[in-house]
């Protein structure tokens, strides 16, 4: 697959894939946070550091970057039309804040799940 | 009878100047006068230079697509009783205006010849009809109907964002027309030339088109039905 066809079908098809896959995260995290009241900061982690917490949600947050990705990218090949230059400058600052928030979330989810 | 009040856009780029809206006043207006009755008779009682695009009258050649009350429409089957008052009568949005209501349509035209609006084999032409089941000709109803008026193409968002990348929903609805025609043996070129991030992409499902459309088809969903092809013979 060429990077010709990532632009198009492949951006549509994470975008519906993420949006399906976060949703259902965010409905079933809701469920475990709400049938288990009185957290404290503990528990909270002993929560994620079981594997299939801290897997599908780092799974959650791929998803949630992808679209993040997806969406803004949409917003700036709409309304950043004439410049194309400028389209490269806003898709890079893009694409160094994601990689940076993803590193930070990487960070994050290691520590909680090593320990 | 009745009297009406008309907004015109007036835009003479010889002349030099600004567009401005002209307030004409008709009066002995029929019921069951259209839109397009009323230009007829501005132009030829009131102001001669009005200018604007029509032919058939009856919605059939679309010519006369224009933006009306801020909906775009043929003038032609618009009924003046369905409408407010003062009629606000503005060229179709999103294209260079060469007089009054006359709209330059070489884009749309050109994204129009883009997807290739013809049957293409690449077999041998055969010496009789192609035939077609009466269920695959039916694939054709709803896309076939289009007159190229323009109306849904020049209502979308996209489009005004991007007229030079985004086929506009009018291709796209042919695009579609030809890939759903089981005489066509193009389908991966066509879907191949659609990809990328713009000619197709670009749709974000507002679907101002089939709110527009004077005939009533949706090209909203030809445009998911391609995204469902191309998904389909990705995967």
């Amino acid at each position: 697959m060429s990077s010709h066809h990532l632009s198009g079908l492949t951006a549509w098809l994470v975008q519906r894939l993420s949006a399906v896959y976060m949703a259902l995260f965010v409905v079933a995290m809701t469920a475990v946070v709400v049938s288990h009241p009185g957290y404290d900061y503990a528990s909270w982690r002993a929560l994620f550091a079981q594997p299939l917490v801290a897997v599908t949600t780092s799974i959650f947050f791929i998803s949630l970057l992808l679209h993040i990705w997806v969406g803004i990218r949409d917003i700036i090949l709409d309304y950043v039309g004439g410049s194309p230059s400028m389209r490269l400058l806003l898709l890079s600052l893009l694409g160094v804040w994601l990689i940076a928030m993803g590193i930070w979330i990487v960070r994050i989810m290691l520590r909680v799940m090593l320990i | 009878m009745a009297t009406m009040l008309f907004d015109i856009y007036r835009y003479d780029p010889e002349q030099g100047g600004k567009p401005f809206m002209q307030r004409f006043e008709l009066d002995n207006i029929d019921p069951g006068m259209m839109l397009r009755d009323a230009l007829i008779r501005i132009k030829a009682e009131q102001d001669e230079t009005l200018t604007f695009r029509h032919s058939c009258g009856e919605g059939v050649c679309g010519s006369d697509a224009i933006n009306i009350n801020g909906t775009n429409g043929l003038g032609c089957i618009t009924p003046l009783s369905e409408l407010k008052q003062p009629v606000k009568v503005r060229p179709v949005p999103g294209m260079p205006v060469i007089r009054d209501l006359v709209v330059d349509m070489q884009q749309f035209y050109h994204h129009y010849r883009e997807v290739k609006p013809y049957l293409i084999r690449h077999e041998p032409e055969q010496e009789v009809e192609f035939l077609q089941s009466p269920e695959e000709r039916d694939k054709l109803d709803g896309l076939y109907e289009c007159i190229l008026c323009g109306c849904c193409t020049t209502a979308c968002p996209s489009f005004w964002w991007n007229p030079d990348k985004f086929r506009g929903p009018a291709a796209l609805l042919q695009a579609w027309r030809f890939l759903a025609d089981s005489r066509d043996q193009n389908t991966a070129e066509r879907l191949e030339e659609l990809e990328g991030p713009y000619k197709l992409f670009r749709c974000h499902t507002i679907m101002n088109c089939a709110n527009v459309c004077p005939k009533g088809l949706n090209p909203t969903k030809a445009i998911g039905l391609i995204k469902q092809l191309m998904l389909k013979r990705q995967i």
